[in-house]
C-alpha cells in the first residue's frame, strides 16, 4: 500500500514536472527594469538624505566644538573659592549669628 | 551555464545589456522554478521580477561567475520562501480540501489516460499544492527542486550550503510527511499534520 503510494506520489510529480512552465509577458522586461530604476531612485533620494544629514550633524558638532572652545566672559567669577564667592554675595547683609549680649549685673530681669 | 563567464562579468560591472541578456537566458528556468513553488499563477511573475531586481542589486558580490546558477537558485528560493511566507494566512487551498476528484486525477495521472490540457494541469498543481501543504515553506521548495526540478544532492548543496546529508535526511523527511497526506488524502480523511 505504501509503495503504491510512493508510485503515485512519483507519478504526480512527474506529471506536474511535465505541466508548462508560464510564458513570460511582453512586459516582463519594461517592467522589471521600472523596478529596478524605482528602487534606484529610492535608494539615491535615501542616500541624499542621509548625506544632508550627516552635513548637517558635522556642522552641529563644528559649532559646538566652537562655542566650548571660546573663552568664558565670566571666568573671574569662577575662578573664586566658595567663601569669597559667599562672601562677596553676603556684603551687605547682617550677620545672622551675631555676638551674644548678657548683662549678669541685673539678675532681677 | 546559459550564458558565458564573461556575459556575467560584464553584468557585474553594471552592463545593461549584459544584465539584459542574462535576465533573457534565465528567466524562463526562474519562471518554471518559482510556478512549481508557489501556488498561483498570477503572481509567478511578480516573483520572477523580485529575483532579478535582488540579482541586479547584488550581482557585484559573486566572487566568481562560475557559481553563478547555485547562486541565482538561492535567489530564486529565497524570493519563493519570502512569498510563501506571506501567503501563509492565505493559503487557498489546504490538505482538507484535497477533493475526492483530486485524488481520482492523481490516481489517474499514474495511469497517464488523461489527456492533458489547461484544465487537467491546473488540477494537478492543484493537487500538489494541496499535499505540499503537509511540510513548511522551506521544505516545500527544497522538495520541489529535488522531485520536479531533478536537481541533484551535490547542486542542492551548493545551494543551500549544507551538507549532503543533512539535505538526505530533511528530504527524507519531508517526502513521508508528504507521502502520508497523500495517502490520507486518497483515503478521503483529514491527515495528522503532526512534525
Amino acid at each position: 500500500m505504501r509503495g503504491s503510494d510512493e508510485e503515485r506520489l512519483d507519478a504526480l510529480f512527474r506529471a506536474f514536472r511535465d505541466c508548462p512552465t508560464p510564458e513570460p509577458s511582453v512586459n516582463f522586461m519594461p517592467t522589471l527594469w521600472a523596478r529596478i530604476e524605482s528602487r534606484q531612485r529610492f535608494a539615491f533620494s535615501f542616500r541624499r538624505m542621509a548625506g544632508a544629514f550627516i552635513t548637517a550633524a558635522l556642522a552641529l558638532s563644528v559649532a559646538l566644538g566652537i562655542y566650548l572652545a571660546l573663552p568664558q566672559s565670566n571666568q573671574a567669577y569662577y575662578s573664586q573659592t566658595y567663601i569669597e564667592a559667599t562672601a562677596n554675595s553676603n556684603l551687605n547683609t547682617s550677620d545672622i549669628v551675631g555676638p551674644v549680649l548678657s548683662d549678669l549685673s541685673d539678675p532681677g530681669r | 551555464m546559459l550564458v558565458d563567464f564573461e556575459v556575467i562579468k560584464r553584468a557585474q560591472t553594471g552592463d545593461s545589456a549584459a544584465f539584459n541578456e542574462v535576465v533573457l537566458a534565465y528567466r524562463k528556468r526562474v519562471l518554471g522554478t518559482i510556478a512549481r513553488s508557489i501556488a498561483r499563477p498570477e503572481d509567478v511573475e511578480d516573483v520572477a521580477q523580485e529575483v532579478f531586481l535582488r540579482l541586479y542589486f547584488s550581482l557585484e558580490q559573486l566572487r566568481t561567475p562560475e557559481v553563478f546558477e547555485p547562486w541565482l537558485y538561492r535567489l530564486t528560493v529565497n524570493a519563493a520562501y519570502d512569498y510563501l511566507r506571506k501567503q501563509r494566512r492565505r493559503m487557498e487551498f489546504r490538505m482538507s480540501d484535497l477533493s475526492e476528484q483530486q485524488v481520482i486525477m492523481a490516481d489517474a495521472v499514474a495511469g497517464g489516460k488523461i489527456e492533458r490540457d489547461v484544465q487537467y494541469h491546473k488540477k494537478i498543481r492543484e493537487s500538489v499544492d494541496s499535499i505540499l501543504g503537509a511540510v513548511s515553506e522551506a521544505d516545500r521548495i527544497l522538495l520541489m527542486l529535488k522531485e520536479v526540478d531533478g536537481l541533484s544532492l551535490k547542486e542542492l548543496e551548493k545551494i543551500y550550503k549544507v551538507n549532503e546529508n543533512a539535505l538526505k535526511v530533511r528530504l527524507f523527511r519531508a517526502r513521508q510527511r508528504v507521502l502520508k497526506a497523500f495517502g490520507a488524502a486518497s483515503k478521503g480523511k483529514s491527515p495528522d499534520n503532526g512534525g
